[in-house]
């Protein structure tokens, strides 16, 4: 995929609504992630709610404490706390590419964005596990020396995360300067 | 290593092809004499596989007196490693002299001429004759170089050759480490197996059986360490250093010294005592300290030091030495401070833990009156777990004892330590942040602490100690100042802008908002923070490796964010609870500063 063909294409979408995560509104066109991810995302929620539900009643019919029918509901509970923001924080991720860096923004309680220059990259993964690839989706994650550098894309089509991993790696050769 | 001319080991680079032995227009061919880069002659002569080889032949090599067995050739020892001394070993006709019978004092063609050996660990990137009896108890082979005349001992000399060595044609042979180590692992493995064993073991068991489970580990480890030892070599190829390892599980690790963040020659006691030093490599990536060498030769130590930083310094062509000059004397540097280990005491002696220890131990002897059992055990285990908290300051005071910072050309030296020395080599480009520290109980004396980031230490590096950030243990605010110029030039340590987060960040910091500031210096990106113990994070922008803006919940009802400045070392620097509109500004300032800085900075080499 070369990148010019591509590289444009997705930025004619339309600009997501401004909030505080989103500086430079007019300069930056922040891309969404697909919306499939929440099914993933919930998924797997469901699975760990499974799994945790199953331990609970287990321990709760054997031994019969009321701590463990408590921690059910709390369990539940968490879960459906978790399921809401998982939306919403799907809904809050997004990416932007910049002529010089990359910009990724998500989190809700905690918002994040990260502005990490494709000339310190390291290296690039692209991953998808089973449940991302149930729904055809993929991550790519950007590394820098920086332990700290958080630059997850999450909820890519494969053929965006290609794209952008393509990209990414053009862009990084281009200006590679290490550290 | 085999006869005949090289063989590319398959997927190795060519033997030596010239950009690894720098220009060689730059470095006139090797006349008479003349040093080259790894030692090895350039250009390379016909059936060229290494240096002592076929076409250099016989021992009185044109200015280099002693046989040069080219940069570490270890002669293959009779009676060790692959039987017989191969006739053939290296290139057709092995000149005579290499190999066993030839006491090479130097390092391979580099070598000094004769009277030259410094009997100081070497200076410069040459390589060092042997200094005459060095450490106490001399190895009996002479050379730095492992090729020892003759192989005295059991060990001899380590042959290149031991296992999958024949792979290794046409590059510079492997060399072991010295032939001290597995002995200094199993001494080393005592300290080990006894706290493993611990003191309960002890009283349980009597002292007899506890004396021989100790034997017993000991030797296993020694033997370990032995054969760990016979499989282990390393080599300079071409601007990369390759360490084999292993017996079972062959690891071959090649490291590019363009990478090279820091190197450190570390000296333990025993290692002290021996003569001998470890060489530890930082390169980024290595979640550890990569390879390290335990043991060497301090001579081999430092000359591989040496040449290692010279391989990995800045222009290809600046590696190997102008021809024809000697090997650079000593490259002493110059030196911009040492530290007073009077004020070492006194500092360490004004940390929490040193105030703590005389309640530490008088609550120890109060519970042994009131319980009064006296028992030997009791005291030395209740001592044991004392000591790894309390005696962190006696621990501080013997790391830095007779702490020395150099400037070295482009690099930062650092000696340190009283039982255990570290020479550790910073090129001054590798510098990810310099952090100050101001303690609260050294405020009352004006002190401070630096430390300086280097990339290749993982955050999880599990000892503290290893990891090279020590730029000032101790020292008032004017040699902070001249270190910090020093380090990063044009930055002045008292004249540095900050402001302070809004007003209504007291709510998230009610004591500490006045302590909390951040600036834009025109080189480093500055950020204070620390009500106790203050602290300022200098990152210069060319170092910035992402930007990060960070807005917790509570910050989000303020309209506070943080930004981050991520480095590829350490923590990177923070600027606290700025305003958002301030935040962003920010953040877009520190990316085209980063991105300028880097485009002035490209010179350099990647890495």
């Amino acid at each position: 995929m070369s990148e010019p063909v591509n590289g444009d294409d997705l930025a004619g979408r339309p600009p997501a609504p401004t909030s505080p995560l989103e500086p430079w509104p007019e300069t930056v066109r922040w891309q969404p992630i697909s919306r499939d991810l929440i099914w993933v995302e919930l998924i797997r929620l469901g699975i760990l709610l499974a799994v945790a539900l199953v331990l609970l009643g287990v321990a709760w019919a054997v031994t019969g404490h009321w701590l463990f029918g408590a921690a059910l509901g709390v369990a539940l509970l968490l879960a459906a706390w978790r399921a809401v923001t998982i939306v919403r924080a799907v809904r809050a991720w997004g990416y932007a590419e910049r002529p010089d860096d990359l910009l990724v923004r998500h989190g809700l309680l905690v918002r994040r964005l990260s502005i990490v220059p494709y000339s310190r990259m390291q290296f690039v993964d692209v991953s998808a596990g089973p449940l991302e690839r149930a729904f055809d989706l993929a991550t790519v994650q950007l590394h820098t020396a920086a332990a700290a550098s958080d630059a997850r894309v999450p909820g890519l089509r494969p053929a965006e995360a290609s794209r952008l991993r393509d990209r990414l790696t053009a862009l990084g050769e281009d200006r590679a300067e290490g550290l | 290593m085999t006869d005949g001319p090289a063989e590319p080991k398959p997927g190795a680079p060519p033997p030596h092809p010239p950009a690894d032995h720098g220009d060689p227009a730059a470095a006139p061919p090797p006349a008479a004499g003349e040093p080259t880069h790894n030692g090895h002659p350039w250009p390379p002569q016909p059936g060229y596989a290494h240096p002592p080889g076929p076409a250099t032949p016989a021992g009185p090599w044109p200015g280099h007196p002693p046989p040069p067995p080219g940069y570490g050739h270890p002669a293959p020892p009779p009676g060790y490693g692959p039987p017989p001394p191969p006739p053939g070993y290296g290139p057709p006709a092995p000149p005579p002299g290499y190999g066993p019978t030839a006491p090479p004092p130097g390092y391979g063609p580099t070598a000094p001429p004769p009277g030259h050996g410094p009997p100081a660990p070497p200076p410069g990137y040459g390589h060092p004759a042997p200094p005459p009896g060095y450490g106490p108890q001399a190895p009996p082979w002479p050379s730095a170089s492992h090729s020892a005349p003759g192989g005295p001992g059991p060990w001899g000399p380590p042959a290149p050759g031991g296992p999958g060595a024949p792979a290794q044609a046409g590059e510079e042979p492997r060399q072991r480490l010295h032939p001290l180590s597995p002995a200094l692992h199993g001494a080393k493995s005592l300290v080990v197996v006894i706290a493993g064993l611990s003191w309960s073991t002890l009283s349980r068991v009597g002292f007899g059986w506890f004396a021989a489970l100790v034997a017993v580990f000991v030797l296993g480890a020694t033997v370990l360490s032995v054969i760990s030892w016979w499989n282990t070599g390393y080599h300079v190829v071409g601007r990369e250093l390759r360490v084999h390892e292993g017996l079972l599980w062959r690891r071959t690790r090649a490291i590019p010294l363009e990478r090279l963040q820091a190197v450190e020659v570390v000296r333990p006691l025993l290692a002290q005592l021996t003569g001998l030093a470890e060489l530890r490599l930082e390169v980024v990536g290595g979640g550890k300290t990569e390879a390290p060498l335990a043991y060497l030769s301090v001579a081999e130590a430092t000359a591989l030091r040496n040449r290692l930083l010279a391989v990995a310094g800045r222009a290809p062509e600046a590696a190997p030495p102008a021809a024809g000059t000697p090997p650079a004397p000593a490259p002493a540097g110059r030196l911009l401070h040492g530290v007073r280990n009077r004020d070492l005491l006194v500092s360490q002696l004004l940390t929490p833990q040193a105030f703590l220890l005389p309640f530490g131990v008088a609550f120890v002897v109060a519970q042994f009156l009131s319980e009064g059992s006296w028992s030997f055990i009791a005291v030395a285990s209740t001592l044991t777990a004392m000591a790894g908290v309390v005696l962190q300051p006696v621990r501080r005071v013997l790391d830095d004892w007779g702490f020395r910072l150099d400037r070295d050309g482009d690099a930062l030296r650092v000696r340190n330590g009283l039982l255990e020395t570290r020479v550790q080599t910073v090129p001054l480009h590798r510098v990810q942040t310099v952090g100050v520290t101001w303690p609260l109980l050294w405020r009352m004396k004006g002190w401070l602490r630096l430390r300086l980031e280097v990339a290749g230490y993982s955050a999880a590096e599990p000892d503290d100690r290893n990891r090279p950030d020590r730029l000032l243990p101790v020292g008032d605010a004017p040699t902070g100042e001249l270190i910090v110029a020093e380090v990063l030039p044009g930055v002045r340590l008292g004249a540095l802008p900050a402001t302070l987060p809004p007003r209504r960040a007291r709510w998230l910091r009610p004591l500490s908002r006045a302590r909390v500031g951040a600036g834009l210096h025109e080189e480093v990106f500055v950020a204070r923070s620390g009500l106790l113990t203050r602290r300022l994070t200098l990152v210069p922008y060319a170092r910035i490796q992402s930007v990060r803006v960070t807005q917790g919940p509570a910050q989000r009802r303020l309209r506070l964010a943080t930004v981050h400045a991520d480095t590829a070392g350490g923590t990177g620097a923070a600027a606290l609870d700025r305003d958002l509109a301030e935040a962003w500004e920010l953040a877009a300032e520190l990316t085209t500063r980063a991105h300028a800085a880097r485009r002035t900075d490209r010179g350099r080499p990647p890495g």
